[in-house]
């Protein structure tokens, strides 16, 4: 309960810190948000206009008037309007969340089909021409940009094949499979290979020798004695590969017309969107805190021996 | 290692890949061709979006509620940018240049069946004033009253171009009585065009058939409108049929339509220039220096070769979309690099220290070009004029900046070379454009004019525009304001970007106007109808 508590403590001071960071950073950041916002035309606007819409956004107040104005909204659930969007910011946030969330749970859901079985097959038959072919294709997953291999994607089974709709712009299953299958790509690229090392490097324990030793077949020490022990330090890259499919991937939402939250962070980010900026990073810092919790907490579940340690 | 001798694992890896595969094909079943859903009465575009809300006086919302088909103004502008009746039949001034008197249609009616009457248009252009202050920058009135069909404004001094400032999408007719029952951000205004909002999201919209619409009967039942921004797949989803029409395809995508039967391209120039403004306070003092830098830029090569035609050459301020004379204009400065090498020579800029770069009492010819790089024609213009430049003497240091930035060293005058990119007209006359950039900025009372140029006669033009309500005569006059400014050699126009609507030939009366307003129209229709 203590370690719980704590832990809140933690959580909360972290999210002060980031948001008044980004508040600062935005701040001295050059441009002004008012500009971009009459300026969305490139129309010649007025001075009066400017002014008057400063005033309006709240912009004409000292720097920590505004951060503790904004700071207080927050704390009583409302955490302003986009100025781009003239709507709450939580409705933008919420918009994407559902496109976000399943791009993210679709995608982890193809890295590991595509992945495990091939870091796996990598590490056993090793040195071999199958580890050649699986770490052949991690390069060149890993080095082709994701855009690209969204375009292809899209100019193949789109176009060409017709399998799947080219634009979707609403969150579909037809539609998800292209974005998600490309993000799997890319990430499983990289996958395969900690999988295979991973793999590898338990199976050059004792514990293996002694299991051939007493005979238990080549199966069962893989399904039941690595496999488990490789999971940890799988686990802890997973989470990390959440939290940032959790972020938004602005280059794949564009490319696929994929209704995300990324896309509308680097749009906030040139609007100089400052309500919307700071929803989006709270919300980022609030999901990589709930994951490392998350992958904490897994931790001593799967492997009991770390409870021990921690009491 | 002989795990994989074991056909457990090789089953086990197997069913996983196939399951991957399954899911794949499985799960992708869309893909309908455009041609037949155009026969089923619906119609597909493929846009980019920038409006969170279909509120029309928030921020430039309008526009793409007058894109959608959606809202409608008094006036609209024509090919030309000619102002031309909608919600007004037509409109006189009184005169003493101060009361307007626009009369509305007849038989015209709101969406949800409302009549729109002169009470409802006031009430609606009262709204624009009290929802967004871009309203009063347009014009100011003292009283506006509604008798009969009759709209009567009066404004606080006079206002010639008063008909196409109310043709701005901040000014579309809503029916404000409904307001009470409906939240025009989230579900959309009543307006009078010919579709209406079932659903709308940023990403994607879906209109349906008005059916009080005025102007006839409307072609189709439902218009889907996603919002596609990268170009790629918006011109992959144009070629798969999944959208039948498509706003502004990229220079890299259009051979892939040009010689393809399937499809219409209609081009047009746009109302933007893309230009340098020249700094009068440093080096470019010296009209002769800045005639030898305008004739030392081949325009043409610029325009036809490095952006594939997808921008015309530039000449004079206002683009040639718009009747203000560009065929008449004479450009003294066309492109001649051996008149501008000539220039410099009298000017006494020469080359003495045989560095490549002419210099004069010591100082070299160098001049900063200050770019942003958010459009991506700019820094290829500025490298071109810096190439071109070189090979006269001239040291073209480019500066890229945020486009935030630009403003600002506008207005203060950090610069040689200032980039822009400036829509030159939205309210059909390029006025407030020309005077912003080009009329004397005594003690600050032009603050946009940040280059140090000055032009009495000009000036005088400028108030002479200010007041005129003649047509005809401010046709004349922008013409001749339009030459000096280029016989005073007083910025550098690179070119003009054209815009397209692209369209799956199952479609016509597709038409893209120099005005960005007017995308979804009654008129798009099923070719075979």
């Amino acid at each position: 309960m203590k370690r719980i508590i704590g832990r809140l403590m933690q959580m909360l001071g972290t999210l002060i810190g980031v948001s008044f960071l980004t508040f600062c950073l935005t701040w001295l950041a050059p441009g002004d948000p008012v500009s971009m916002l009459l300026e969305t035309a490139d129309t010649v606007v007025s001075a009066e206009l400017v002014e008057q819409t400063r005033h309006d956004l709240g912009l004409d107040q000292p720097f920590l008037v505004q951060y503790v104005n904004w700071a207080g909204g927050v704390l009583h659930g409302d955490m302003g309007m986009s100025y781009s969007a003239k709507k709450p910011v939580v409705d933008k946030l919420l918009e994407g969340f559902a496109g976000t969330l399943l791009l993210a749970v679709v995608t982890i859901i193809f890295v590991l089909i595509i992945s495990l079985p091939l870091g796996i097959w990598s590490a056993v038959k090793r040195n071999k021409l199958p580890d050649y072919i699986v770490r052949g294709l991690s390069f060149i997953g890993v080095s082709m940009p994701s855009f690209w291999i969204g375009l292809l994607l899209l100019y193949f089974f789109g176009l060409k094949l017709r399998l799947f709709p080219i634009a979707q712009s609403e969150v579909t299953a037809a539609g998800i499979v292209l974005p998600a299958l490309t993000l799997a790509i890319y990430m499983s690229s990289k996958y395969m290979r900690q999988v295979r090392t991973v793999i590898l490097e338990e199976l050059n324990h004792d514990y293996v020798v002694g299991a051939r030793a007493r005979g238990l077949s080549e199966t069962t020490i893989l399904w039941k004695h690595v496999l488990p022990n490789a999971i940890l330090p799988l686990i802890t890259l997973l989470g990390m590969s959440i939290g940032w499919l959790l972020g938004g991937v602005a280059v794949i939402e564009m490319v696929f017309s994929w209704p995300g939250i990324g896309n509308m962070a680097v749009r906030a980010i040139s609007m100089r969107d400052y309500p919307l900026i700071e929803g989006f990073v709270l919300w980022i810092a609030i999901v990589y805190m709930v994951i490392n919790l998350l992958v904490d907490m897994s931790y001593s579940w799967l492997d009991p021996r770390l409870k021990k340690e921690a009491r | 290692m002989n795990f994989f001798r074991t056909k457990k694992i090789w089953k086990a890896i197997s069913v996983g890949l196939c399951t991957a595969m399954a899911a794949v094909v499985i799960a992708g079943c869309g893909g309908s061709a455009g041609s037949d859903a155009v026969n089923k009465g619906v119609l597909k575009v493929g846009v980019t979006n920038f409006a969170d809300t279909l509120e029309p006086t928030e921020n430039f919302f309008g526009w793409v509620v007058m894109r959608y088909g959606l809202g409608e103004c008094l006036a609209k502008f024509d090919e030309k940018m000619n102002v031309q009746p909608w919600l007004a039949e037509e409109w006189k001034v009184s005169d003493d240049k101060l009361t307007w008197t626009f009369k509305i249609r007849d038989g015209v009616k709101f969406s949800n069946g409302n009549p729109l009457t002169a009470e409802a248009v006031k009430a609606s252009i009262e709204r624009a004033f009290a929802k967004n202050s871009r309203a009063a920058t347009f014009f100011k009135y003292t009283s506006i009253k509604a008798e009969g069909q009759n709209l009567i404004i009066t404004t606080d001094k006079p206002t010639p171009n008063m008909a196409g400032f109310l043709a701005d999408p901040l000014f579309i007719i809503v029916d404000t009585t409904a307001e009470s029952s409906r939240n025009f951000s989230k579900e959309g205004p009543i307006c009078t065009g010919p579709y209406m909002v079932e659903s709308f999201v940023k990403e994607k919209s879906v209109m349906k058939k008005n059916p009080n619409y005025w102007g006839g009967e409307v072609p189709f039942d439902t218009v889907e409108i996603p919002s596609i921004d990268d170009p790629n797949t918006r011109a992959m989803a144009l070629q798969s049929g999944d959208v039948d029409m498509a706003v502004n395809i990229a220079a890299g995508d259009m051979d892939s339509f040009r010689g393809n039967s399937s499809f219409t391209i209609d081009e047009i120039s746009s109302l933007r220039t893309v230009l340098a403004r020249l700094n009068q306070k440093g080096i470019l003092k010296d009209p002769k220096v800045r005639a030898a830098l305008i004739c030392g830029c081949d325009r043409e090569t610029y325009n036809k070769v490095l952006l594939k035609g997808t921008f015309l050459p530039g000449k004079a301020p206002v683009p040639p979309s718009m009747d203000y004379g560009f065929d008449q204009l004479k450009d003294p400065n066309a492109y001649n690099p051996e008149r501008a090498a000539k220039l410099l020579d009298e000017a006494g800029w020469k080359d003495t220290n045989g560095d490549g770069i002419r210099d004069k009492d010591g100082q070299p010819l160098k001049l900063d070009f200050v770019v942003y790089n958010s459009r991506a024609e700019l820094p290829l213009y500025a490298e071109a004029v810096q190439a071109d430049l070189k090979k006269l003497g001239f040291d073209i240091n480019i500066k890229s900046v945020d486009y935030n930035l630009v403003d600002q060293m506008g207005i203060k005058g950090e610069y040689d070379l200032l980039i822009s990119n400036i829509t030159t007209a939205n309210t059909g006359d390029p006025e407030i454009y020309l005077t912003w950039y080009w009329k004397s900025n005594f003690n600050g009372e032009n603050p946009q004019n940040g280059s140090g140029y000055s032009n009495p006669a000009l000036d005088a033009k400028f108030n002479a525009l200010s007041v005129e309500f003649d047509k005809q005569k401010r046709r004349q006059l922008i013409i001749e304001i339009q030459q000096m400014i280029m016989d005073d050699g007083a910025a550098l126009f690179l070119g003009y970007p054209q815009t397209n609507i692209i369209f799956n030939n199952a479609l016509s009366g597709v038409k893209m106007f120099p005005s960005d307003y007017y995308w979804i129209t009654s008129l798009i229709k099923p070719a075979s109808k």
